[in-house]
Order: C-alpha cells, then structure tokens, then sequence
C-alpha cells in the first residue's frame, strides 16, 4: 500500500513541476537562472520515472549507471551549450 | 553482541523483456543525441530559437506534459494491480492510459495541424527543422507505445496474465515510460528554455 501511496505522491510532484516549468516560459523567464532551475525540474521528474515508474530501484548497477548516466550528460550537455551561448 | 551481518542483497532483474530494455537504451540513445544537437545548434543561433519559439503553443505543450505523466501513473497502476492478480483493474488502468494517451495525440495533431496549414514546414527555418523533427519523431514513439499498451490490454481482457506470470505487461509499462521520460526533456527543451 505504501508503495501505491508514495506513486501516486510522485505524480502530483510531477503534476506541479510541470505547471511551474509552464508558468515560466509563460510569463516569459529566462537566463541563466531560470535554465538551471529548468534543468533541475528536469532531473527530479526523471529519477522518480526512472526510479519509481520504471522501478529501476534496485537493479543491477549496470542498468542505473546506463540510465542516469544517459540523464546526466543530457542535462548538463544542454546546460553546458547554454552557458556557452549565453 | 549481533554480529552484522551484511546481506548480500541479488539486485532485480529488470523489468519485463530484457529485449525491450535494448530497443529503449537504444532509441534514449539517438533521442540523447538529438537534444544535445539541439543545445548546440540552438547556441549558435540563440536569436532565432527564441524568435519562433515564442510563435509554440506552450499550453498545449505543458497539458500533454500532464497528460503523459498521469498515463505513466495509470500505467504504474496497472502493472501494480496484475501484480495482486486483479485483471480487471489492470485492464481498466490501462483504459485510462490509452485515453491519456489519446489526449495526448489528439492535442499534438492539432498542434501540427495548425503550423502545417500556416505553411510552416521542415525547410521554413532551422528553428522549425528541430521542433518538427523532434516533436514528430516523439509522436510515432507515443504511437507505438499506444499500439504495445493495446496489445497488452487485450492480453489482460483474455486472462492471459496473472500474479504469477505478467511479464508482458512490465514490458509494455517500461517502454511507455521511456516515452514519457523524452518527453519531460523535450518539453522544457524546445518549448520553454530561452
């Protein structure tokens, strides 16, 4: 039961991420700030799919280092390309 | 005193087919590389990015954000439900994924729709070669990841998983999250970071 509880929490965190990350590009955000902040929405929302949704807790080493490898160098790749422009 | 004893714990195997696994490393793989060519192009012509960026419908963007985490969650719930072996409730969980699912689609078309009838296609900037191609390439995934959690709702209608043996509806469950993990990037990517 705890398990179904603590999902269900995860989406509305996931819910209300999303709606901030909206209201942002809505009233017109942006730099440097603002991007990072975006890109710290974006690894929360991804570990608890992969985490949680995915169930990736607990899986062999391989498979997580895969995943939030591939996470980590997404992100910071986008950040990094930002940075540069900025 | 208790010795401790240190457990060593066998990690789980992952879940569903290990092949679904290869095919979804796989297609985070070249969506990786797309957002990172993104980032790249999008620093050399940051003018023009936030130009045409501002002509998205972000509204839609952010509501088909919402509608495909709460199809993932409905989809966690119905791998959750044949787990305690209650087909019916799997079933009906599934339902409501592939009616998020279905938002999902209906808002993107209309999306589409509204910039291809305005004349906006691939070759009308480098901005829109990205979000068509991108948002496109997204869409056949959201597709095929309806067409899986199909199948597997008329396996469950059928009896054919139960407690002991659903491994057919982890699968269809992972590679529908890797749609929704794309697109948690791709979101903020192309429609709000400026």
């Amino acid at each position: 039961m705890n398990n179904l509880k603590n999902v269900t929490t995860l989406w509305l965190v996931m819910m209300a991420l999303t709606i901030s990350t909206y209201m942002l590009g809505a009233l017109g955000f942006s730099g440097t700030t603002v991007v990072m902040l975006l890109l710290l929405t974006i690894l929360i929302k991804s570990t608890f799919i992969i985490r949680d949704f995915m169930e990736l807790r607990g899986v062999s080493t391989l498979w997580k280092v895969i995943m939030y490898g591939w996470l980590g160098v997404v992100t910071l790749g986008i950040a990094i390309a930002y940075i540069a422009s900025a | 005193m208790k010795a401790n004893v240190i457990e060593s714990v066998e990690p789980k195997l992952l879940p569903g087919d290990f092949a679904i696994w290869i095919f979804i490393f796989a297609e985070l793989l070249v969506f990786g590389i797309f957002f990172l060519i993104y980032a790249v192009v999008r620093a050399q012509n940051v003018d023009l990015f936030n130009q045409y960026q501002d002509t998205l419908n972000r509204e839609i963007g952010a509501i088909n954000t919402l509608l495909l985490i709460t199809a993932s969650f409905f989809v966690v719930k119905a791998v959750h439900a044949i787990r305690e072996g209650d087909s019916a409730s799997c079933a009906n969980w599934l339902y409501a994924s592939l009616g998020a699912g279905t938002g999902f689609l209906i808002l993107k078309s209309t999306e589409f729709y509204a910039k291809f009838s305005a004349g906006i296609s691939m070759d009308t900037n480098t901005f829109y070669f990205f979000y068509i191609s991108l948002t496109l390439f997204h869409y056949l995934h959201v597709i095929l990841g309806m067409i899986i959690l199909v199948a597997v709702l008329i396996k469950t209608k059928r009896g054919k998983y139960a407690k002991q043996e659903h491994t057919g509806v982890e699968t269809g469950a992972s590679y529908w999250h890797m749609v929704d993990l794309v697109w948690i990037i791709l979101f903020p990517l192309v429609y709000i970071i400026r």
